[in-house]
């Protein structure tokens, strides 16, 4: 497949093409040569693909090409972040929340800014930058090759641009015993585009809570591209969740690649709030039996916002359970996407997938739009998917404002009680309450 | 005084009322009777401000305050209360977050400070246990589950502790065992007062048992057609609704 040659590139795609040529010598791993080449043979994939647009069935409702029309500046460097940058990430107190904390600055690893102590025997982090530049034999074994995607042009194009990010192990039978938060900021007032790549290695057995929060409050026309990929060892418990509060004016593209063991458990949760056009994509495949996860997500969006959640899970084990709940409250001229695709292997057999997609209307010019797809190729399965989509109930409103309750507060309370559902999915007890809190003031918010 | 004059309303277009003159003075419980279709709940939704109800002639005034220029909530801030025949369920919604909403909405709009958490519970609780409701339905979401008595005892608490001073039940009998009558009607009597006037709306003479009314009111096809003391309900039991057209207007 070479759309690039059947048609005429995009100001956007001429940028990053030559730009690579310009950065690639100074990229870390630049003089290691399988990261050279892996970044090469990446850029000539994306040079065969471009940006996906709307011909790309997996985009078809998300057209990058046509809203990134240009590629900012490429970020590598780290400007000035300060203590108060990290603490209004989240909106709440970030002490509080007791955390390891792993700041990626601008697109760059900040240590100064991280905080891990106590970390010792459960844990190690490093940048990905100088882990690229001197790999362990471990790394370059399994770096790249977490649940691989063919065609993915925001993956290749992460693969060829990425500049840092964590590598994080958690040693067998580790049971952190807070969460590792990992915190994406930028410092910049100037637009750029960051890449960034984490890889995590959780140990057998082991047990861990990583939130990815994202936010560029002085850089709201940022464009950024990350990846996380995964490995969930066999019998491991794993929650992995994600704040998206970008700028206004914000492309966010970011994939989640993950492959469970036998026995593991994972569950995913994604809170969007933020960017004018978000993706977040998570790739999730089954290895070992008996393992389950649940893929939820909720998206709160206003204005033009244009958010998508899509998930593609393979199911290559039997015995195994996957459940996926997302939700998304559009108001304004916003448009929610939400994908599922769950591809049941011909061995999978016993096989249990549920998915259900449902969203809430506050205004007639918002839109959404569902695709679940299944591919089974075992026989003996219960797989199944429901998308709902519905306005707020008058009788409820009514009967709300009848005890005295001003419409606002009331809409607020049915906002809240339908995408509450799905933020209780969120295990983490602090980090699910400061979810709750955030969602109970995004109406107010949202409507002035 | 609660005072109705020539009230006129339109649901989807089709007149409902057509001239409903009423006096409540404070101090009194009324009870309206009428055959089904007759306009009882429509006459309760007008009260309460319902959307897609609309109002084509009359008045409603309270304590010389004109309750149809005013939102569904501010009614309430006003002292309006709606018990409801058919309470909705709502998911998600947890009962306790519920009424402390809804008591200090009042308390605010009434210029009286807000309740906190520890607070509401303690009066919750007190209002609760007089209505037999147990604490573990309190953390339910609202409505949700609940029987039909359940959920008529859930209005009567929510009347309770938002101190109205105008209060309308509509069909607060239906879908209730005598013990639940009894309780909810306990309920119903401890808000009479000198400055209350209260409404009660009922197809049956059986609540009227518990209630006792000063005044009974016959309303058929949109209009208040008799009026009489508590005996008139004791003799339409036994004539039935026949001559004031039942279902005529459904």
């Amino acid at each position: 497949m070479n759309i690039m040659t059947d048609r005429k590139t995009t100001a956007a795609e001429d940028a990053l093409v030559e730009r690579f040529d310009g950065v690639a010598s100074s990229l870390p791993g630049a003089n290691v040569d399988w990261v050279r080449k892996m970044r090469e043979t990446a850029m000539a994939q994306f040079k065969a693909l471009g940006l996906p647009d709307r011909r790309v069935e997996q985009w078809k409702y998300s057209d990058l090409r046509a809203k990134m029309r240009e590629a900012h500046e490429t970020r590598v460097e780290s400007d000035a972040i300060s203590e108060s940058d990290i603490y209004d990430v989240l909106g709440v107190d970030l002490d509080e929340m007791l955390s390891y904390r792993l700041v990626v600055a601008d697109g760059v690893f900040d240590k100064e800014l991280s905080n891990i102590d106590g970390a010792e025997g459960k844990f190690e982090v490093t940048s990905l930058a100088e882990t690229l530049n001197d790999p362990p034999a471990w790394f370059e074994e399994k770096f790249g090759k977490v649940n691989p995607q063919k065609n993915e042009a925001v993956l290749a194009l992460n693969t060829a641009f990425m500049s840092d990010g964590v590598v994080i192990r958690v040693a067998d039978g580790a049971e952190l015993d807070r969460p590792v938060h990992l915190i994406m900021v930028t410092g910049s007032t100037k637009p750029g585009l960051v890449t960034t790549r984490n890889f995590v290695h959780v140990g057998e057995g082991a047990k861990l809570t990583l939130m990815e929060s994202f936010s560029a409050r002085r850089t709201p026309d940022m464009q950024r591209n990350c990846v996380t990929e995964m490995v969930v060892g066999d019998n491991a418990v794993v929650e992995h969740v994600k704040y998206q509060n970008e700028g206004r004016m914000a492309i966010h593209v970011a994939s989640w690649l993950t492959e469970l063991g036998q026995g593991a458990d994972y569950n995913a949760f994604e809170f969007a709030i933020g960017g004018a056009m978000a993706r977040h994509q998570n790739f999730l495949r089954f290895n070992g039996e008996h393992a389950s996860a649940a893929l939820s997500g909720a998206m709160m969006l206003w204005d033009n916002q244009h958010v998508d959640a899509t998930t593609v899970v393979n199911h290559d084990a039997p015995n195994c359970q996957s459940r996926e709940l997302f939700k998304c409250v559009l108001d304004d001229k916003s448009r929610g996407v939400v994908q599922g695709k769950v591809i049941v292997a011909k061995e999978a057999q016993k096989t249990d997938g549920h998915q259900m997609a449902r969203s809430l209307m506050l205004s007639e010019t918002a839109e959404f739009d569902s695709k679940p797809e299944l591919e089974i190729y075992a026989d003996d399965v219960l797989c199944g998917h429901g998308t709902t989509s519905g306005e707020l109930d008058e009788n409820l409103l009514f009967y709300l404002m009848a005890r005295g309750i001003p419409e606002k507060k009331a809409t607020a309370l049915l906002v809240n009680a339908f995408i509450d559902e799905a933020i209780e999915n969120v295990r983490n007890e602090t980090i699910r309450e400061a979810f709750l809190l955030r969602s109970a003031d995004w109406l107010g918010e949202a409507r002035g | 005084m609660l005072e109705i004059k020539n009230l006129h309303a339109k649901v989807d277009g089709d007149m409902i009322l057509r001239g409903v003159d009423l006096e409540i003075p404070q101090g009194e419980v009324h009870a309206i009777m009428g055959p089904n279709g007759s306009g009882k709940s429509t006459l309760s939704y007008v009260l309460a401000g319902k959307d897609d109800y609309e109002i084509t002639e009359g008045s409603i005034v309270w304590n010389g305050q004109d309750l149809s220029e005013l939102e569904v909530d501010e009614r309430v801030a006003a002292g309006f209360f709606l018990a409801m025949q058919y309470p909705v369920e709502i998911p998600g919604v947890g009962t306790m977050n519920f009424l402390r909403s809804a008591m200090n909405a009042v308390r605010k709009a009434r210029g009286e400070d807000e309740l906190n958490a520890a607070e509401t519970m303690r009066i919750v609780r007190e209002k609760a246990e007089a209505l037999n409701i147990p604490l573990d339905m309190l953390k339910r979401p609202l409505n949700v589950g609940f029987s039909g008595g359940e959920k008529k005892r859930m209005e009567i608490l929510q009347m309770s502790l938002l101190s109205p001073t105008l209060c309308v039940l509509d069909e607060t009998d239906s879908g209730l065992d005598i013990d639940a009558l009894r309780i909810v009607s306990d309920g119903v009597n401890a808000m009479r007062g000198p400055d209350k006037a209260i409404l009660v709306i009922t197809h049956y003479q059986r609540l009227l048992e518990y209630i006792v009314p000063d005044k009974v009111h016959v309303l058929s096809k949109g209009r208040i057609v008799r009026s009489g003391g508590k005996e008139l309900a004791l003799e339409l039991e036994k004539s039935g609704y026949a001559e004031y057209g039942e279902d005529e207007a459904a």
